[in-house]
């Protein structure tokens, strides 16, 4: 909500507290401010208003029909009232209604524990039964919508947002209201398969077990879960999760809205995403070479065979034939770490997290936040890649255009900036969405479109989850952290790659190699050709078959820290299961692995001092405590 | 109840059966899978007609029904095609109103007026009657497929001649048992099977 | 002069024709009226009194005055969507009268600076429908309608929209809707249609007897129109006289000065020499009213304070014989067939009520059902979205009130134990 002055807000009542709000706001907003709880069903933060589950009818002095609190809007001195016997009355009432044709099957429905109907009712509805009536109205039950989405018209209390939800947000009218009175249900036309990419936010808005994921269908209880705040690690937007994990299993991705990045939705890739994390066969013990052969070891002997091998290395062959390589799913910690242990103590210029080369960046290609799409007067998307990249982008632009009325443009990446120009308005602010492999494009059109009048701010969208923060932290060979330009002659993954195949880097230490990583061609011939090869890994791979030493490696949702999102913006993650087996977390193995080559890191290695201490170096990244963004700033 | 047989609508010598303007026959499209070009003409114009296309979904509806008795999914395809709409939309549409059919009836749609006024003149026995005599299954159909008979509808407002029933776009009023089979029987006679859905 | 507005042209010949209609002063009114400039005509609709004829009565000139100003393009859309049980007379002026109701519109449409104006007819009336647009067709042949009205520079275009079956169409925010191609469902107010209607644009909504009553107010001044009727009731009405009356049928009558009684004598009296038991003035949603009100004048505060309403203008008469339960019950089921879904206490409220009543009816049910079906009733009354949900309680619960024991006799009696049992089974 826009910043109000005090005296233009108006003062209520609601149940005897008076609250001040802006003018306008919603009557069920002004309770939730007061701190009274108004049931509802069919208002949704995110939908407009449609007032028909009648679940939210409170009292407004003066006006003699029960009004209902999330359509209507608050007036100078109004006096609400939710706890009449008249309201009570009626929520009793119209529970009873919405129970008349429900199946009470409960007991075999993924939503007990969590469902509205269920919550409402023991807290506001009827004790016990008193209709006759014996037969209910019956509909389908259990039709899979999708290989993703079940749904059953019987547990349907018709609140309409799974419609209103794809009319408004995502504009794809899969399901719709069909039929009418007390025979009305929501489906597809003609069970045809939904083809959104955002199904999985259907059973998150549901407020009962109509829409339920196939994926979570009769995995667990609420009460079994354990839930905590993080952020999905499948793409570079940052989206806020809740992982919901049982024991040590992921049981399902939720969402946790933060208006600033997701607004509260998530893809299917992001969201179904976490059986991976399930994945068994881990890497499960430390490993390393004992007279040539390898075999499991404690961590600390792996860590010192490590550091005795990488000294070894250094002194024969001189810090320039050995290298390191991350991944853009470390955390910013992590990558922290892992740039020091390079630079400070390796003494290493050969330090890469990405395979492909990365063209100067500029401030400029980072200007644009996500939330300021919708700010923008025009907005201009270059090419397919950032959607593919970022699916969720796709329901922000969807939003600025129908909600906020901003002209979206979704244009060919190499279309002619002249011609763009004419399409756009002289004034105001246009926003460019770009993948960063296009930026350069961006950056043209950026030259090409700005005017005196015309403010042009670029958004460029990344591709994993970390690979903001691994670059703001310098985890690249022509950087240091902060992109304070690095000292000539590093070399990037893949010279990397060829210098250890042709006998030119002798030792290469490896954290968390990806599948791109290990699928690139030479791969293996170069880990294996290297005197000494560490790698840290949670699952065993090309690079752990061919190590000299293994560590094992946490998923992303074992881990503590911070990841940085495509705009910049420092986000927590938050161990959501505990790893089976006892070993440190990675970031004190790369710790461990400099401190025993003599490094000192001047921190413990524990993501809160780390992150202090990388704030220190990197100032973009102090004051982003909070998930504020690290704005990055020529000079900086 | 003496009155006569009051059939509203014969003395205007209204144009007769729509099916047929502008050469659609019924019969011979409901067999492919092509709406006529009369009824695409039709919807095409009433799109045009409209301030806003999708207005024109109630008349496109219309224009499907009176060529093909009733709305097979394609045929909403097809509407939501010409309408710019997606199917989804116009299913939503086609579903909530009551005198749009999914299945295929009778030649001849009788709805019979239960409401207050008729009920309290006997539409209960009129209707009674009829399900009796006509041998209807459990859709109200007869067996010859000449009828389908409604006796769940709205007030049809002809609550002067109450009991009534209406017969396609006919209004047949002061009805007893007796009359409203025998009007029923001369329809049955007058438009024998195959010639036409009105 | 007769005191008749609606029906004073009865017995003309060919009036369904533009020659007939033109026969007797037929768009003459149209003519003046563009004459006299919009807000001329609004004036003397103010002076006329008149209110809406659709069921809610209120003040067509204030109606129209909440069209904001400036705020172009705005709509004109007839209520033709007649269908609250017990009301044909919209049916019997579109049949009879279809060039007076078009001229009304077209002189309200020009009132309202309106270049587009639509008659929503429900989907059952199809040859009225059809009727309707031959007359629309020769009124723009001759003029009257289409671009530059006579001469005037103002253009008009008339179309007339077929619904397709279903009540709540009749609710001006789910004509609307079902105008523009959705699901003929309520919408939430406000904005209003005044405001935000039909297209987002503001738009009027009238009913057909409304409208059909511009020609002769026009022609003869809002004063002589308002003189017909009394000061709080002007005007004259058309009401619909059915059930057991010995002559059903539509009867114009001047407001205020006219009493229940009047009308069911004009319709010839209780049927069959029987007596008098009950009445539904209104319409299917209105409360019962019984002999004590016979003598109330055909005034809008008289029939409120009784606990009903003349609604729409109806009137159904019930004699001795009626089993007021099975009444309710038929109503009851109407408005489980009609309500349109949109929320829980309508939805649900009037499924529960129905099938409640049907046990009551076969007198199945308890003393305690009984007692909850007013419960349910109280829990649906005013609290659902739109009228619809609400209204489905009202005869029930106000005929209940009257006649408790006829309802309770009900209880557990295993038949309806006021009807004859019915030969064959519905």
């Amino acid at each position: 909500m826009a910043e109000t002055a005090a005296a233009e807000l108006v003062t209520v009542s609601v149940d005897d507290r008076m609250v001040q709000v802006a003018p306008g706001t919603l009557v069920w907003d002004a309770c939730e401010k007061a701190g009274v709880f108004v049931p509802v069903y069919c208002a949704h933060k995110k939908l407009e208003p449609v007032a028909v589950c009648r679940m939210c009818l409170v009292e407004v002095e003066g006006v003699p029909k029960l009004q209902p609190a999330c359509a209507t809007r608050v007036a100078p001195n109004m006096v609400i009232r939710t706890a009449t016997e008249q309201v009570r009355k009626f929520r009793d009432g119209n529970l009873e209604f919405l129970l008349v044709n429900h199946p009470l099957d409960c007991p075999v429905c993924d939503r007990g524990g969590e469902c509205d109907l269920q919550d409402f009712t023991q807290r506001y509805g009827p004790g016990r039964s008193r209709t006759s009536i014996t037969e209910k109205v019956h509909f389908d039950k259990a039709i899979p919508l999708s290989d993703k989405i079940y749904l059953d018209q019987e547990r349907c209390i018709l609140c309409w947002r799974c419609v209103r939800y794809y009319e408004e947000i995502t504009g794809e009218r899969e399901i719709v209201l069909q039929e009418r009175g007390v025979h009305t249900v929501v489906d597809t036309f003609e069970r045809r398969p939904l083809q959104s990419q955002f199904q999985g936010n259907l059973p998150e808005i549901c407020p009962v077990g109509a829409l339920t994921h196939a994926k979570y269908r009769f995995r667990a209880r609420p009460w079994d879960l354990r839930r905590t705040a993080s952020v999905c690690s499948h793409c570079s937007f940052g989206c806020n999760i809740f992982v919901d994990a049982r024991e040590d299993q992921v049981a399902r991705y939720a969402s946790n809205d933060n208006p600033e990045v997701d607004d509260s939705w998530l893809c299917d890739r992001g969201r179904y995403s976490f059986p991976e994390m399930n994945r068994s066969g881990r890497v499960s013990t430390p490993e390393a070479r004992v007279g040539g052969v390898r075999q499991p070891v404690s961590h600390r002997e792996a860590i010192e065979r490590a550091c005795g091998g990488l000294l070894r290395v250094r002194s024969e062959y001189g810090p320039e034939a050995m290298g390191v390589i991350g991944s853009a799913r470390l955390t910013n910690e992590e990558a922290f770490a892992l740039q020091w242990l390079a630079r400070d103590v390796i003494r290493t210029k050969n330090l890469d997290h990405r395979l492909g080369k990365l063209d100067k960046l500029a401030p400029e290609d980072f200007a644009l936040s996500i939330a300021e799409i919708e700010e923008c007067d025009a907005v201009v998307v270059l090419g397919e890649k950032p959607e593919a990249a970022a699916p969720v982008l796709t329901l922000r632009l969807f939003k600025a255009e129908q909600k906020r009325r901003r002209k979206v443009s979704r244009v060919a990446v190499d279309s002619d900036p002249a011609s763009l120009a004419g399409q756009l308005p002289a004034n105001g602010r246009i926003g460019v969405v770009v993948h960063q492999q296009d930026v350069a494009v961006a950056r043209k059109l950026r030259a090409e479109l700005t005017t005196s009048t015309r403010q042009v701010q670029v958004l460029s969208i990344l591709d994993q989850v970390n690979e903001r923060g691994c670059q703001d932290l310098g985890l690249l060979p022509e950087w240091l952290p902060g992109y304070r330009p690095a000292p000539a002659g590093g070399m990037g993954t893949r010279e990397m790659l060829q210098a250890a195949t042709s006998g030119k880097l002798r030792a290469l230490v490896l954290i968390d190699p990806w599948a791109e990583l290990e699928a690139e061609p030479g791969f293996r011939e170069a880990v294996a050709n290297v005197d000494l090869a560490v790698v840290l890994a949670a699952w065993p791979g090309v690079a752990t078959s061919e190590a000299d030493v293994i560590l094992p490696g946490r998923t992303l949702v074992e881990k503590a820290g911070t990841v940085t999102n495509t705009e910049g913006r420092v986000q927590r993650i938050r161990p959501g299961v505990e790893p089976k087996l006892a070993f440190p977390p990675d970031l004190r193995s790369i710790v461990e692995l400099g401190r025993g080559m003599g490094g000192d890191f001047g921190s413990q290695p524990l993501a809160g001092p780390v992150f202090k201490r990388l704030a220190e170096s990197v100032p973009a990244y102090s004051g982003t405590q909070g998930g504020l963004r690290a704005i990055w700033r020529a000079g900086i | 109840m003496s009155a006569p047989v009051a059939v509203w609508g014969e003395s205007l010598e209204l144009p007769c059966p729509v099916g047929g303007e502008g050469g659609g026959v019924a019969e011979a499209s409901s067999s492919g899978v092509a709406l006529s070009g009369s009824t695409l003409a039709r919807i095409r114009e009433m799109e045009a007609k409209y301030p806003s296309s999708r207005s024109a979904v109630l008349p496109a509806l219309w224009a499907v029904q009176d060529e093909l008795g009733y709305l097979p999914p394609w045929t909403i395809e097809v509407v939501a095609g010409e309408l710019k709409l997606l199917p989804g939309d116009v299913e939503a549409v086609a579903s909530f109103y009551s005198m749009y059919f999914n299945h295929k009836p009778g030649r001849h749609v009788v709805q019979v007026c239960r409401n207050v006024s008729c009920g309290l003149r006997g539409s209960d026995e009129l209707l009674g009657h009829l399900q009796r005599a006509l041998g209807l299954d459990a859709e109200g159909n007869t067996p010859d497929g000449a009828f389908t008979i409604e006796g769940t509808v709205e007030c049809l407002g002809a609550c002067g001649g109450a009991p009534m029933m209406q017969v396609d776009r006919y209004s047949y009023e002061n009805l007893t048992p007796q009359t409203a089979l025998e009007v029923l029987e001369k329809i049955r006679a007058e438009m024998p099977a195959g010639t036409g859905s009105k | 002069m007769s005191d008749l507005v609606l029906t004073r042209h009865q017995g003309a010949p060919g009036l369904t024709a533009l020659a007939g209609y033109e026969q007797v002063g037929g768009y003459r009114s149209l003519r003046r009226a563009i004459e006299m400039g919009p807000e001329a005509i609004a004036a003397e609709v103010k002076a006329s009194g008149l209110r809406g004829r659709g069921g809610a009565a209120f003040p067509t000139a204030t109606k129209w005055s909440f069209l904001p100003k400036d705020s172009f393009p705005r709509y004109l859309c007839v209520n033709a969507d007649e269908s609250e049980p017990g009301c044909f007379k919209d049916r019997v002026l579109m049949e009879e009268y279809p060039h007076q109701l078009l001229e009304g519109v077209l002189i309200a449409a020009f009132a309202l600076q309106v270049n587009h104006a639509f008659i929503y007819i429900r989907g059952e009336y199809r040859s009225q429908r059809e009727l309707l647009e031959r007359a629309v067709q020769e009124a723009r042949q001759a003029g009257y309608g289409g671009p530059n009205v006579l001469g005037s520079g103002w253009d008009c275009e008339l179309m007339v929209h077929g619904g397709a079956g279903a009540y709540i169409c009749g609710e001006e925010t789910a004509l609307l809707d079902s105008l523009e191609g959705r699901r003929g469902q309520p919408r939430l107010k406000p904005p209003f249609p005044a405001v935000k209607g039909l297209y987002g644009q503001p738009t009027v909504v009238n009913n057909v007897e409304t409208l059909s009553n511009l020609p002769f107010i026009v022609a003869e001044g809002g004063a002589r129109y308002a003189a017909l009727g009394t000061e709080a009731s002007p005007g004259t009405r058309l009401f619909c006289v059915s059930g057991h009356v010995e002559r059903p049928g539509t009867f114009e009558v001047p407001m205020g000065k006219t009493t229940f009684r009047d009308l069911l004598e004009m319709a010839g009296g209780v049927w069959r020499g029987r007596q008098f038991k009950a009445m539904q003035p209104g319409g299917g949603s209105m409360q019962i009213l019984g002999p004590q009100h016979l003598d109330l004048p055909l005034d809008f505060k008289a029939v409120a304070d009784a606990g009903s309403s003349l609604g729409a203008g109806a009137l159904v008469i019930m004699d001795d014989s009626t089993c007021l339960v099975n009444v309710a019950m038929r109503l009851v089921d109407f408005y489980r067939h009609e309500s349109c879904g949109k929320c829980v206490p309508c939805r649900e409220g009037t499924y529960f009520e129905s099938e409640l009543m049907h046990r009551l009816e076969a007198g199945l049910a308890t003393k305690a059902e009984l007692t909850n079906l007013a419960d349910i009733c109280a829990n649906m009354d005013g609290r659902c979205f739109c009228p619809l949900g609400d209204t489905a309680t009202w005869f029930v619960m106000s005929a209940y009130r009257m006649f408790p024991e006829e309802f309770e006799s009900h209880c557990g009696a295993g038949r309806c134990p006021v009807r004859e049992p019915l030969a064959v089974a519905v």
